[in-house]
């Protein structure tokens, strides 16, 4: 339906609903059609009139539908009104109103309504993080900071995750202000970025620079940058955080991947407990590797060669300086066959130590016990991105944790067309997170529909210093 | 004049969007007072056509009015309110927005929507309620309908007395009852064992432990219309257990007359290991013919999230074979899981012992999960079936042709 242009009549908007084919819905569809084209206030006013006259009263529905054209509209003492109307006419509102209503509020001079309305919502349930986003932003619009932080920081207590908008809103809203206790707060809000390993976007990285840059007498200045592959930053020759895990967290995560993923509620699940016993002894005995290798992943790099010549091939390429190879199987591939055959397997578990599972066990924990347990220099080398390994970590750190030491320990084997050569992605060696050394701040940021993956990082980074 | 008037309001159409602006913008120019006395007047004049006289602030005097005595009562009501009343106040008012929000709830559904973890936890189980609600009131409205019609030929044919002869006893229900029974309470004696493992309650949730109860009833009702009915073992289970609240939900006093072995001891405990078979769509073996010496074992499990190899595990634990039916072999998979549901486990192992036949057998595979029976081999299907699919995607023949090396490697991992 087409909205009218100007106000109707009561006999017009009978006619017009007793065309429409299902008369029931028509104030529904009609205030819909109205907010998609985002008719004049008054049309719908005389709407609402009509519907008065004629029922002597107006559905709950129909109000918020109104309200949504009128925030949308930014009609503040209309939205006043609505509220006023709804206050009387029930006892409480659910959360769609609130949400509308705190959204038009505070995008105006009535913005400390919103903060009581909001107050309001707490009685009852936890505000919605839109909520919290309209709040913060009006009052940092209007220079209350300090009242702003004390919403973000109640927001996050609440475990509502604010969303990049707002966090943005903080920096653009405090440029040129000097005030030492703001400046710990926005900090703050870095640290939060690399804690959850956020990445903000290309704007939301230019107003972190903006800000930076506006601070008085902080002289700091901002550069775009790449980071080369050793980790040192082009423009002030820093060398990034190292990628590796400290001696704490290292543990840790071995113990959460023993515990949780190889495990699990059931360790007959993935593997059983006699054969984990005997792979740990199998382990122990010959520690520590320096690359292990998932021997079927890799033998299916080039789907027209023989399974067993990609690993050979991938087993030759690896093994240079006397570099200890652990390769994982199952005990499929032992059995003389058109894809393994037994000369070629022979010649290669005298380069390499194997280890064959059970055909119904799961070969990928395995591989990941030997790594962890060989130490920090070990990599392994596999094409899978272990996210249903990731998914078993039960906390979000843990599982951040795990990546970044898959980050920096995942080699992956890629095929040059045509040749026996592989070539190598390697492992990342410092570590892609938010990081400060006091008088530097190095900042990835991602352009805005790339690294939509979890395995992938930015490359881009925002390099700050202080002169 | 209206239908003309519509007609050219489409034709201008295009220029909504810029009138509209124009419009507001000329009533900023009258800031709204916040008072509604005052607005009235003031938007009365100006902001209406002039042939028109109509007060677009109406409808606020009316909410406004309509209230005066409903507001004098809701002030002496008590302001605090129980966290139970309060759930209920924010149902109602979800409902009112238009959410899929049940009518009616009791007191227990309350308890359990305010216990959910999460806002999407509450609303999952909300839109639940309400869709089960919905699916009782459309039944009781065919049953009335039913009854009506019923009573209606009950009329019609009392008019016409007419007295049917037939050569044969009418066999009611209970007849027929009492003859399965009899066939049940056989199979009770000399009849093939099949075993439910009723020991994965930990890995379910509430409602998926119901949904089994539910199959499982569905189960054993097929079984008990059988010509050759399976003797059913109810193994591990444990008499305080959630799928005991659940079968006395469903059977009610019919629980303690049913015709089947209710144990809490394992199958391993009963029967000799060797004969045991886990059946298990994880499972790396495939089964090739229904042996009739053997005792099957199916996991009590719906497992909606899917939990791959849980049951697998309990087999190998326990060290016993396992068995998945041959469903690649025999149907061109499209998509859905491989699990299937236990009523229809039971209907592939009955028609399979009574028959042999696996087509007829898997027959009682849902139809939307395969898309057709093999009758040639597997892989040339596939391949006539990515044709087709190609084909639709509107690519070249030489395109096609060259791709075939391509898609086929024997690239899957051995699982």
């Amino acid at each position: 339906v087409q909205p009218p242009e100007k106000p109707l009549q009561a006999e017009e908007w009978n006619k017009l609903r007793e065309n429409f084919q299902s008369p029931e819905i028509f104030e529904e569809v009609m205030l819909n059609s109205m907010i998609r084209c985002d008719s004049p206030i008054d049309v719908a006013k005389s709407l609402l009139t009509h519907l008065a006259k004629r029922n002597g009263d107006i559905a709950y529905n129909v109000l918020v539908k109104y309200l949504t054209l009128c925030v949308q509209q930014g009609q503040v003492s209309e939205i006043c009104d609505v509220y006023d109307i709804m206050k009387v006419r029930f006892k409480i509102l659910e959360s769609g109103a609130y949400n509308l209503l705190i959204k038009g509020l505070s995008n105006s001079d009535q913005w400390r309504m919103a903060l009581t309305l909001l107050e309001e919502v707490k009685k009852m349930m936890i505000p919605s993080r839109t909520c919290y986003e309209s709040c913060i932003k009006a009052a940092s619009r209007h220079q209350e900071m300090k009242l702003a932080f004390e919403l973000y920081d109640e927001m996050l207590a609440k475990d509502v995750v604010p969303t990049l908008d707002v966090l943005q809103s903080f920096f653009d809203c405090s440029r040129g202000m000097k005030d030492a206790e703001l400046q710990k707060e926005l900090f703050g809000i870095l640290l939060y970025l690399r804690e959850n390993q956020i990445y903000p976007h290309k704007t939301f990285m230019r107003s972190i620079k903006l800000w930076f840059e506006s601070i008085p007498g902080g002289k700091w200045r901002g550069h775009l940058t790449n980071i080369k592959n050793s980790g040192q930053c082009p423009v002030c020759n820093h060398q990034l955080e190292d990628s590796n895990l400290t001696e704490e967290e290292y543990s840790n995560l071995s113990e959460r991947i023993i515990r949780d993923v190889i495990h699990g509620t059931d360790t007959f699940r993935k593997t059983s407990p006699q054969e984990f016993e005997a792979f740990q002894t199998f382990v122990e005995n010959r520690l520590p590797f320096d690359i292990v290798i998932d021997g079927l992943n890799v033998s299916h790099i080039k789907p027209r060669k023989m399974q067993c010549e990609n690993l050979f091939d991938a087993v030759n390429c690896l093994a240079k300086e006397n570099a200890r190879l652990l390769v994982l199987g199952r005990k499929h591939m032992l059995i003389n066959s058109s894809n393994w055959k037994r000369e070629i397997m022979k010649e290669m578990q005298n380069k390499a130590d194997f280890f064959f599972a059970e055909n119904i066990s799961e070969d990928d924990a395995f591989l990941l016990y030997a790594t962890l347990r060989s130490g920090k220099h070990c990599k392994f080398v596999t094409r899978d991105f272990l996210r249903d390994h990731k998914a078993c970590l039960p906390d979000s750190l843990t599982r951040h944790l795990f990546r970044k030491w898959q980050r920096g320990h995942q080699i992956v084997l890629k095929k040059k067309s045509f040749s026996s050569v592989f070539s190598q992605q390697p492992a990342f060696r410092y570590d892609c997170v938010v990081q400060t050394t006091g008088d530097t701040w190095h900042i990835p940021y991602k352009d805005v529909f790339e690294e939509k993956y979890s395995y992938q990082v930015p490359r881009k980074w925002l390099c700050i210093q202080q002169k | 004049m209206q239908s003309a008037n519509m007609l050219l309001r489409k034709i201008v159409r295009s220029s909504v969007l810029p009138f509209a602006a124009q419009h507001g913008m000329k009533k900023d120019l009258f800031p709204l007072s916040r008072t509604l006395s005052l607005s009235l007047c003031l938007k009365q004049d100006k902001s209406c056509e002039p042939s028109e006289k109509l007060d677009l602030d109406e409808w606020k005097k009316v909410m406004k009015t309509g209230l005066q005595e409903e507001v004098s009562e809701t002030v002496s009501e008590p302001k605090e309110l129980s966290s139970l009343a309060a759930a209920r106040e924010t149902l109602e008012m979800w409902r009112l927005a238009g959410r899929a929000v049940p009518e009616n709830i009791s007191e227990e559904q309350l308890k359990t929507f305010m216990e959910c973890p999460s806002k999407s936890a509450k609303k999952k189980y909300l839109k639940y309620l309400h869709l089960k609600e919905l699916h009782k009131k459309n039944d009781k409205r065919k049953m009335d309908e039913k009854r009506e019609r019923k009573l209606e030929a009950q009329d019609q044919a009392s008019k016409m007395d007419e007295t049917k002869n037939s050569s044969f006893i009418c066999m009611w229900s209970s007849t027929m009852n009492k003859a399965y029974n009899w066939r049940a309470a056989q199979s009770m004696i000399f009849g093939q064992p099949l075993v439910f493992d009723m020991s994965y309650e930990k890995e379910m949730s509430v409602r998926e432990v119901a949904n089994t109860v539910r199959q499982i009833a569905l189960s054993e009702s097929c079984n008990r219309r059988s010509v050759d009915p399976f003797h059913i073992h109810f193994c591990n289970f444990k008499d305080d257990s959630l799928y005991h609240t659940e079968f006395i939900k469903q059977y009610r006093e019919a629980w303690g007359k049913l015709l089947i072995t209710v144990t809490d001891q394992c199958y391993t405990e009963i029967f000799p290991k060797d004969k045991l078979i886990y059946l298990t769509a994880d499972s790396p073996k495939v089964m090739k013919t229904f042996d009739h010496d053997k005792i099957y074992i199916v996991g009590s499990m719906v497992d909606k999230s899917i939990k791959t190899g849980v049951s697998l595990a309990r087999a190998k634990r326990l060290g016993l074979e396992t068995a998945a039916f041959p469903l690649e072999k025999y149907l061109l998979w499209s998509t859905g899981a491989k699990n299937l549901t236990l009523d229809q486990v039971m209907h592939i192992l009955l028609t399979l012992k009574d028959t042999a036949d696996w087509k007829k057998a898997l027959e009682f595979v849902p139809k939307r999960k395969y898309c057709g029976f093999v009758n040639k081999p597997v892989n040339e299907l596939k391949k006539t079936l990515d044709l087709i699919n190609t084909f639709k995607l509107g690519k070249g023949r030489e395109e096609v042709r060259k791709q075939f090396p391509k898609s086929y490697p024997k690239k899957y991992k051995l699982k």
